[in-house]
């Protein structure tokens, strides 16, 4: 194994945390129950490392080995870093019927060409996500294995969730993903968070929506647990009011978690009191963040309670309606959709 | 006990069935009626073609003053009721979709495009409806297949359920065949195309193949491979 490799298991190892070397080597199933059983899940980090080292040494294991083992633990633990969504737009005719080994190959090799030299290596996970992981090198080096960009996918689907991408490498994946899956242009979705399982559901409506029925509302009945009777609630019709709206703008139950939502704003300042400003011709730029541990649960609870009027402004319902968290706000209404933003450096 | 708490409870039960994310046990007689009449219901009113309230059978309710237009698609196959859909239609200036929980490989935009949401709005709804309840179809027979059928490996599937690929084990010469299933027309539950791969080459045709390619082209996969069991075909 050469040094690049042992460097990635080292990095490697360091990164996962102790409790999951276990399942994570489990899951990668290359390992021998004979060589499981030698390994020592209690001892510190680098004796570890060096034993691991000795048996990827005997098998003849190589890098690509490692970066197997890296996938496994990525995919099982995806929540680290920020993901970043992204729409495939315009489909060719075909574009429905586009399947697994042809996507595979026909984005290995577009990719390939357009940013030689990559290593590329994808993996389909039970839930139809497709997952590939791409180490990119230039003219001088060969592909850096230590700073690799993720990409999931679910084909037939039009969105595509990054994490790990310069704006320097965005163009050539871009244009690979175009062109495998049959499709015409992809366009940033505006929708960014820490945890990919959230902002896939959002994007694919996996949460439980609420809508308007001609059934009298369950929620009121379901959360309105009556302690004593005698008790009477004097804005109760109102309370249940609140909630219905609350929750057809957020959903019910267990919302997709989102950390922020950020609001740049280009309108021209109104305040009677204050003449300097208003009196200005460029329109008063400022940014308004919302942060959270979860999001929309919170603007949802702040609607039913009545911190937030409802009906629910479209500013905050916009959030799970476009399934994006992230607006320019114009003095003409919001800006265009396709608002592409700074991606990491 | 006053009316209202009648009406609540029902509608609590209806909203509990619907949120169990695992199928609730169905397989009573009534259930099973319930299911089929609500398919004939929606047969009845795809033959009827206009007139009348354009929107039976699929539970429209107006919200926002008039304005808006609830509309609600439930799925059924084989006598079990599956997921329900929802779509909230703006009326005015002209019909557009302003909110729906459809997933995104359901070509909503393309059948909103090909079809006159204004003139005729059931249309839209029962061609809507058709390629949902296909697919709710082809995601259930997924399901039952991976259940009863353990020998059988699902070697690639994909959201729409458009795609199956499975590994077969002939029993004679304990061979594994991969066994893929297009279902090119998706308003459809059954493929449009089978066909075997043995050692990365097609199957040649034999009798015995041909009667199999049939049965998966004219049943249910999960019913077929229990009959290509009992033949003895596979494993």
């Amino acid at each position: 194994m050469d040094d690049s490799a042992r460097r990635l298991l080292q990095r490697l190892i360091r990164r996962i945390p102790a409790q999951m070397l276990k399942t994570t080597l489990e899951k990668w199933g290359r390992l021998t129950a004979a060589q499981k059983q030698s390994m020592d899940f209690t001892e510190p980090k680098w004796a570890f490392t060096e034993r691991l080292l000795d048996i990827c040494e005997d098998n003849g294991w190589t890098g690509k080995h490692i970066t197997e083992l890296e996938m496994t633990y990525v995919i099982e633990n995806p929540n680290q870093g920020m993901w970043y969504a992204f729409q495939l737009m315009d489909p060719e005719d075909d574009a429905r019927s586009v399947e697994l080994t042809h996507f595979k190959e026909q984005f290995k090799s577009h990719l390939s060409e357009l940013a030689r030299p990559v290593s590329v290596k994808i993996k389909k996970h039970a839930d139809d996500a497709i997952w590939i992981r791409i180490a990119w090198g230039d003219s001088f080096s060969r592909p850096n294995h230590l700073k690799p960009t993720y990409v999931v996918h679910h084909l037939q689907t039009p969105y595509v969730f990054v994490t790990s991408l310069t704006s320097k490498q965005k163009p050539f994946l871009s244009q690979a993903l175009v062109l495998s899956t049959r499709h015409q242009a992809i366009k940033d979705a505006s929708l960014s968070g820490r945890k990919l399982g959230a902002i896939r559901d959002l994007l694919m409506r996996q949460y439980q929506q609420v809508f308007p029925t001609s059934y009298p509302s369950p929620l009121a009945e379901r959360n309105g647990t009556v302690s004593n009777p005698q008790i009477e609630k004097e804005q109760a019709k109102s309370a249940e009011n609140r909630l219905q709206m609350a929750c057809e703008a957020f959903g019910d139950g267990m919302l997709p978690q989102l950390q922020s939502s950020v609001y740049k704003l280009e309108t021209k300042f109104k305040d009677h009191t204050n003449k300097t400003m208003t009196e200005r011709e460029e329109p008063f730029r400022c940014v308004v963040k919302f942060a959270s541990t979860n999001l929309l649960e919170s603007l949802r609870h702040c609607a039913s309670s009545g911190i937030a009027s409802t009906p629910v402004t479209p500013l905050l319902s916009s959030i799970p309606l476009k399934g994006r968290n992230y607006f320019v706000i114009k003095d003409n209404g919001p800006g265009p959709s396709s608002q592409t933003r700074q991606t990491q450096n | 006990m006053s009316c209202e708490g009648v009406l609540s409870h029902l509608s609590r039960l209806e909203v509990q069935a619907r949120s169990r994310k695992t199928q609730p046990q169905q397989r009573s007689r009534v259930t099973e009626l319930k299911a089929a009449a609500e398919q004939l219901r929606m047969q009845r009113e795809q033959l009827r073609g206009g007139g009348g309230d354009a929107q039976g059978g699929y539970d429209a309710i107006e919200t926002r003053q008039g304005q808006g237009l609830c509309l609600s698609l439930p799925t059924a196959y084989d006598g079990v009721f599956l997921e329900t859909y929802n779509l909230e239609i703006d009326v005015k200036p002209t019909p557009r979709i302003v909110r729906h929980n459809i997933p995104p490989f359901i070509p909503l935009s393309d059948l909103v495009e090909q079809s006159d949401m204004q003139t005729d709005l059931r249309t839209f709804l029962d061609t809507l409806s058709q390629h949902l309840n296909a697919f709710s179809g082809r995601k259930q027979q997924l399901k039952l297949l991976k259940e009863l059928h353990k020998s059988v490996e699902v070697m690639e599937s994909n959201a729409l359920c458009s795609i199956l690929v499975m590994m077969v084990t002939v029993p004679k010469e304990k061979t594994a065949v991969l066994c893929t299933l297009d279902y090119t027309d998706h308003t459809r539950c059954l493929p449009t195309r089978v066909h075997f791969e043995c050692n990365g080459k097609l199957l040649a045709d034999s009798p015995d193949w041909d009667k199999i390619r049939s049965l998966l082209l004219e049943t249910p996969v999960h019913k077929a491979l229990s009959d290509i069991r009992t033949m003895g075909n596979i494993v």
